[in-house]
């Protein structure tokens, strides 16, 4: 599948001769060594693509350079060196009109702290883009009542954004972002103001949307568990440079230093690995032969654990063609949880 | 460190400007004055309390009940105060003014908002303008525009144009740095997003600017008064000058109704207006109960109001200045010409302006008389401005004045003479009757000679050259005005403590109180003045008849005070009916400084 948003070596150096700054950053130069001229590097040669439908999450802590590198992807920020491809569309070749167009029409954005218009009701809040785009009112009225229903929002249109709820209030943020058919969806922390609770609901009713809407979305979090929740790809960047980019599973099994090694630390395994990460696949196949429950690759670690708590032997793992191509035993799910799966799959294969 | 000749730099940018720009400033002139004009007809066409009573609906819509009650209760203090039109001229300034400010000051905000540079530069400007006394912008004000109304509304302009940028590049500035994002995100091009998100969120704070616009501009009117601008700020300087404080309140209290009126209008045109405002009022209102007096009209029944009683209002102006008839005699021998004296607040200059005034309006021309402080007096005769002036002290006093405005003034001669300049005490501080005598006594005034304005010619007389002669320089000379000199000599007479004071003759002071004149054996004071006519150049050419009666006028020292006499017994505002009183008393003066030619009188006469 061919990609839908590409990033290719992006920089962005603020201060002064940033072309120079790229020169010495492309030579091996530090970003401290920048710094102390009063330059600071906020990306430093990012590369990615993202495929049609997928969620592609940025991680990383503030100061990282995650907000910079999301607002070059829609031109809000001029990349000091490098390209983004849209749909194989040089949008750092744009002039600011064109520019202006795709924003209105193919990419929207979705803003840490709502960015609700205060004087605005919610249904003109949420037909903004539209109203950019110029379509008659009529319309985008009731494009916008669709978006807001979509997210949950029906009968609130009248409203206005001080009226409501934070959760409330970025869906309306979502809704507004949703209304005008954008391909592209930027999420800037979006759900990093809200409480907990609200974020969980938040984060589910995302992943429900996607399930139909299949929009391309690039999420920024500082929240490993929410990017490892929602990201089919995850890039973690820090000081300016992405330092792994993969699946949850690869950050979590294999990760690139030590930096990565130490983020992870403290995220639930439980809620992110899958039967097929943690299955031994040295398989004799007769593990499931008695009728018994068995799982899939996509089975999560929670499931698996009830599984094996109502079963004597290890849980079967069966593929779309119910074939087997794993088992798992008690023992393995406990040691997961231990920490000792930081060695990875091959490891546990040659143990057994 | 060598003098830099910065002054020199204003004056000849100044000169070249004067000689090089003047179509320029004749154009804004023109645009000024007809903004006023216009605003000023409509202001004065209705009946004062039909247009109190729009004024009350407009109050009552934007405000409330009570703010209506209490708009209309003002306007009619101001009417009953016979300030009314005085308190429209002001008006009219006051609302040229800000809207002139405001189509400066608000792109110029704007434009500073979106450019550091333009910031940076601005700024300093505007505090430049804000903080330069006005008074050093007034001058070259009138030699850019000529005294009366431009003059008055660019300084008022000129003053109160910061608060706009200010608040307006501020409130843009304000506005969540989120929200421009998030109008850009969504493709808005910089326009939209200046009128879609920055503006109406920076509403409120913008509306806040132009209160403070209009409260300065209100605050300026009465420096606006000194170059000629008439209105509360011209009776407010009347009174100071005339040392009238209950007329000085009153005119006060007119500003005062204005600058409240003005400023809650204002402010709640701002909640108005601002979709934010609009919605927290609203919520506020579904919070109070729907009490009568909480009512207010919709907008549109507003309006309509507004407009039936303007409609009612115009009509009634219209009916109203269809009156007047036009007498025509013998005599009229100005033909309705105009004519403009100015004055300076002095009592010879009240007394002789104004009997002129009644002279010239007997002869048939128009009198247009207007105050102003000395320096803009002269500045508004050389000018062309003013007509004449009767109130000229040469060749000592106004030597200055003389010698820079000199060429473009004709002095049509004295009338009055000779004038004199004098160190005064009460009569009742004895041992104390020539100059040499002050210098024992110093510890007696406490060291002290109350003086006037410092750049008053007597002044520099009296420092640089009178006190060394006779020795005097242990006493220190207290610099002010000459109203509160004079406050301090009735406050010092009240309570019969000695005062030493600058005075002079002719001075009403001399009648009201018993004073004694320090004799001056060593003739430090020099000759006395003759008080001139000074007239434009060309004035008497284009008015022979005018001319030649000036010329000719001479008045005695019983005639003066009498005059000055009536005028002071009859009180402010009614000096041309004093005027008028005095002449009916001295039969015959009018036909000895204004004749008529012989045919013309036997015409009359038949």
């Amino acid at each position: 599948m061919s990609a839908r948003l590409e990033a290719e070596h992006l920089y962005k150096v603020f201060g002064r001769r940033p072309d120079q700054a790229v020169e010495r950053l492309r030579a091996g130069a530090g970003r401290e060594e920048l710094r102390a001229d009063g330059t600071t590097a906020a990306v430093i040669d990012a590369s990615f693509s993202v495929a049609p439908g997928q969620i592609f999450v940025v991680m990383g802590l503030s100061g990282s350079g995650k907000s910079t590198l999301l607002r070059m992807l829609n031109g809000l920020l001029e990349p000091t060196a490098g390209r983004v491809l849209f749909d194989g569309q040089d949008l750092t070749a744009l002039t600011d009109r064109e520019l202006r167009q795709v924003r209105a029409h193919k990419i929207s954005m979705v803003f840490q702290h709502f960015a609700l218009f205060p004087h605005r009701s919610v249904r003109e809040n949420a037909a903004y883009g539209l109203e950019v785009q110029g379509v008659p009112r009529a319309e985008r009225e009731a494009r916008a009542g669709e978006a807001l229903a979509l997210c949950g929002l029906a009968g609130w249109e009248d409203s206005w954004p001080d009226e409501l709820s934070g959760g409330m209030q970025q869906r309306v943020g979502l809704a507004r972002a949703l209304a005008t058919d954008a391909d592209l969806l930027l999420m800037d922390e979006s759900f990093s103001a809200l409480d907990p609770l609200i974020r969980r609901d938040m984060q589910d009713q995302l992943l429900e949307l996607q399930k139909s809407l299949k929009k391309t979305i690039v999420f920024i979090t500082h929240d490993l568990n929410e990017a490892m929740r929602l990201g089919d790809r995850i890039a973690v960047m820090r000081d300016g440079r992405i330092v792994q980019t993969g699946t949850a599973e690869d950050i979590l099994l294999r990760p690139a230093n030590d930096y990565v090694a130490s983020f992870i630390q403290d995220v639930d395994r439980s809620r992110v690995l899958t039967a097929s990460a943690v299955m031994d696949t040295g398989v004799d196949g007769h593990e499931a032969d008695c009728d018994c429950e068995t799982a899939t690759p996509d089975t999560p670690f929670t499931d698996l654990c009830a599984l094996s708590a109502r079963l004597t032997h290890p849980v079967a793992v069966l593929d779309a063609a119910d074939a087997v191509v794993g088992v798992v035993p008690q023992e393995r799910l406990v040691a997961f949880l231990g920490g000792e799966a930081a060695t990875g799959p091959e490891q546990v294969t040659a143990r057994a | 460190m060598p003098r830099l000749p910065l002054g020199d730099w204003v004056d000849s940018g100044v000169d070249w400007l004067v000689a090089h720009m003047s179509w320029l400033f004749d154009a804004i002139k023109t645009v000024v004055e007809g903004m006023y004009d216009g605003v000023n007809a409509v202001l004065t066409a209705p009946e004062p309390l039909l247009l109190a009573g729009i004024l009350a609906v407009l109050a009552w819509w934007l405000r409330g009940l009570v703010a209506g009650v209490l708009a209309f209760a003002g306007f009619l203090l101001i009417d009953s105060l016979d300030l009314w039109d005085r308190s429209m001229s002001t008006l009219a300034l006051v609302l040229v003014a800000t809207v002139i400010a405001l189509v400066i000051s608000i792109p110029l905000g704007i434009w500073a908002a979106r450019s550091k540079t333009v910031s940076a530069v601005v700024r300093p400007a505007l505090d430049l303008l804000q903080t330069m006394p006005s008074m050093v912008l007034l001058i070259p004000a009138i030699l850019f525009f000529g005294l009366g109304t431009s003059a008055g509304v660019i300084a008022t302009l000129i003053f109160a144009l910061a608060p706009g940028v200010r608040m307006t590049e501020l409130g843009i500035r304000q506005v969540d740095a989120e929200l421009v994002e998030a109008a850009e995100a969504f493709g808005t091009s910089p326009r939209d997003t200046l009128l879609r998100v920055q503006l109406p969120l920076a509403l409120p704070t913008i509306m806040a600017g132009v209160n403070q616009v209009i409260m300065l501009g209100l605050s300026m009117v009465v420096i606006a008064g000194m170059v000629g601008t008439g209105g509360l700020g011209g009776a407010v300087n009347e009174a100071i000058g005339q040392l009238d404080i209950g007329f000085g309140f009153e005119a006060g209290v007119g500003i005062v109704v204005l600058a409240i009126y003005l400023d809650r209008m204002t402010g709640a045109l701002g909640t108005q207006i601002s979709p934010l405002g609009r919605r927290a009022a609203a919520k506020a209102r579904t919070a109070e109960s729907a009490k009568p007096w909480n009512y207010r009209p919709r907008p549109a029944f507003a309006v309509i109001g507004v407009v039936v009683l303007a409609l009612v209002a115009g009509g009634l102006g219209v009916f109203g200045s269809a009156s007047g008839t036009k007498a025509t005699s013998a005599t009229d021998v100005g033909k309705g010409k105009n004519i403009t004296i100015g004055y300076i607040p002095w009592d010879e200059g009240i007394a002789s302006t104004f009997l002129w005034k009644e002279l010239l309006e007997e002869r048939g021309y128009k009198v247009t008389t207007t105050q102003y402080a000395a320096g803009p007096l002269y500045t508004g005769v050389a000018t062309g401005q003013v007509d004449f002036q009767t109130d000229a002290w040469l060749p000592t006093t106004h030597a200055e004045y003389w010698k820079k405005y000199g060429k473009q003034l004709e002095d049509l001669g004295s009338w009055y003479g000779s004038t004199s300049l004098e160190l005064t005490v009460p009569s009742y501080v004895k041992d104390v009757n020539t100059l040499a005598d002050l210098k024992t006594h110093a510890s007696e005034f406490g060291g002290k000679i109350t003086g006037i304005e410092p750049s008053a010619g007597m002044m520099g007389l009296l420092k640089t050259k009178v006190l060394k002669e006779y020795g005097l320089q242990g006493y220190d000379v207290v610099d002010g005005s000459t109203p509160a000199m004079l406050a301090e000599l009735k406050r010092a007479y009240a309570k019969k403590q000695p005062i030493v004071v600058t005075l002079w003759s002719p001075h009403w002071a001399y009648s009201d109180y018993k004073l004694k004149k320090l004799s001056d054996p060593k003739g430090a004071w020099g000759k006395g003045d003759g008080v001139h006519t000074v007239s434009r150049k060309g004035f008497a050419a284009d008015n022979p008849d005018v001319g030649k009666w000036l010329k000719d006028f001479r008045m005695t020292e019983a005639q003066l005070t009498g005059l000055e006499a009536q005028i002071q017994k009859s009180g402010k505002g009614q000096e041309q009916s004093a005027v008028r009183t005095w002449l009916k008393q001295h039969p015959g003066l009018v036909d000895r400084w204004a004749p008529v030619k012989q045919n013309q009188k036997s015409q009359a006469a038949g």
